[in-house]
């Protein structure tokens, strides 16, 4: 129940027309031959300069990317007749190429278009430099092909860290959620966090298009938190950095007393500390998860309380000093 | 750990209504319950994680139980499922 055994989920392909629609803005797209082949399909989240494969090397030609046309292959074109770019452009075009990208808003031929037509791949234009274009579209690729999971808990943003609320149905997440945000701190997602493994090392977490900021509260029902709380309460996605895992108190389990050996959990093979909280009537859950935060910030920040504590043990037993007060002597202090 | 594939026999699918009964029911067994719709899966107690779903009629589910009482709570929620949510 909880962060182990995650489903792990990534997909296998978009189309062209994905592509382009989600980027023409930003990446200043034009489609030189209007929606040709927007329905062929991307399987690889690299991208090609297929600069050697106009040269006519293409034993080791990667086809099936996205082909990125900089300045370098339009120089290399345009030095060749039209003859020799045709037929460039046929040997090219024996392999089931996705898409092309033009950079630099760069002219290109109506008969390369027309052939590229014939195949029926599209032939996109951007006005972005290459180094800009293949930078913004790695990063898209990137994310629509990163591997995915589906975490139950509450996702809130704690004085900007990410932290996320685990454990079983019914122990009271959604409660310290709505504690939380009442104390000034905003909801990300409850019940169903969707999470994405952004480059090799994080991990970022958003709600479904459904939910968006509604939580259940037992015995209350459903609420929408952004109309309650307004604009301030909530975001639309954050990093994950802490895994909080809420459990029933039991007598023999094994709960850390120094805060020297927390340990981490994998959550889509990055490794994020976990931290189990043992839960009991009376106890104020909000305010721990608040200062599980505010720790985590002195540790990101260099100080370790649990290390600084233990080197002040072993100055201590090196002194021979036996807990003696910390002030040596009280002056008069009679309010 | 037992697992079923069941899919959604009345028209309106799974919508509030028929969550709510979902997750009502889910609740009295100790056993863990999750539903897996084409690769998402969810935690079946929860009713906001049951209202994700979406799940339309003709809708193909997995169900999986796991825990002492998985036995019984796959029954219940089959009979559940099998009924239509008493719906047509």
């Amino acid at each position: 129940m909880g962060l182990e055994n995650l489903k792990e989920t990534r997909k296998q392909s978009i189309t062209v027309g994905f592509l382009f629609e989600r980027n023409k803005s930003r990446l200043k797209l034009s489609s030189i031959n209007g929606e040709v082949g927007f329905e062929k399909e991307i399987r690889d989240k690299n991208i090609h300069r297929p600069g050697l494969a106009l040269a006519g090397y293409v034993a080791l030609f990667t086809y099936d990317r996205v082909q990125v046309f900089g300045n370098t292959e339009m120089k290399y074109l345009h030095h060749l007749s039209l003859a020799e770019r045709i037929k460039v452009f046929e040997t090219i075009f024996k392999f089931e190429i996705p898409c092309i990208i033009i950079t630099n808003d760069n002219k290109i031929d109506d008969e390369l278009v027309r052939i590229a037509t014939e195949r029926g791949v599209a032939v996109l234009r951007s006005q972005f430099e290459t180094t800009k274009l293949v930078y913004f579209l790695s990063d898209f690729l990137d994310d629509q092909f990163s591997p995915q999971t589906v975490l139950h808990g509450s996702f809130m943003d704690v004085y900007g860290i990410g932290v996320l609320l685990a454990g079983r149905s019914g122990i009271g997440k959604s409660e310290i959620a709505l504690d939380l945000v009442e104390r000034g701190h905003r909801l990300v997602a409850d019940d169903v966090v969707m999470i994405t493994r952004k480059g090799e090392g994080i991990l970022i977490g958003a709600g479904t298009d459904v939910v968006k900021h509604f939580m259940e509260i037992r015995g209350l029902g459903l609420i929408d938190i952004r109309s309650i709380f307004g604009i301030r309460s909530i975001r639309f996605q954050k990093r994950l950095e802490i895994a909080v895992e809420l459990q029933e108190w039991k007598q023999d389990a094994d709960y850390t007393r120094t805060g020297l050996d927390h340990g981490n959990i994998s959550i889509l093979d990055v490794e994020i500390p976990h931290v189990k909280l043992p839960i009991f009537p009376g106890k104020n859950i909000t305010v721990i998860v608040e200062v599980i935060a505010l720790d985590y910030l002195l540790r990101h920040y260099g100080y370790d309380a649990p290390k600084e504590f233990s080197k002040r043990l072993d100055a201590a037993i090196a002194e021979k000093s036996k807990g003696k007060r910390a002030i040596d002597y009280f002056e008069h202090d009679f309010e | 750990m037992i697992e079923r594939e069941i899919t959604i026999k009345n028209r309106a699918g799974l919508h509030t209504r028929p969550a709510a009964s979902l997750v009502k029911l889910a609740a009295k067994f100790k056993s863990d319950f999750f539903i897996d719709k084409d690769g998402f899966e969810i935690n079946a107690k929860s009713i906001i994680g049951v209202m994700t779903l979406a799940a339309d009629q003709g809708s193909k589910l997995l169900l999986r139980f796991s825990g002492e009482d998985e036995e019984e709570a796959c029954k219940a929620i089959l009979e559940l499922f099998e009924s239509g949510f008493g719906e047509p």
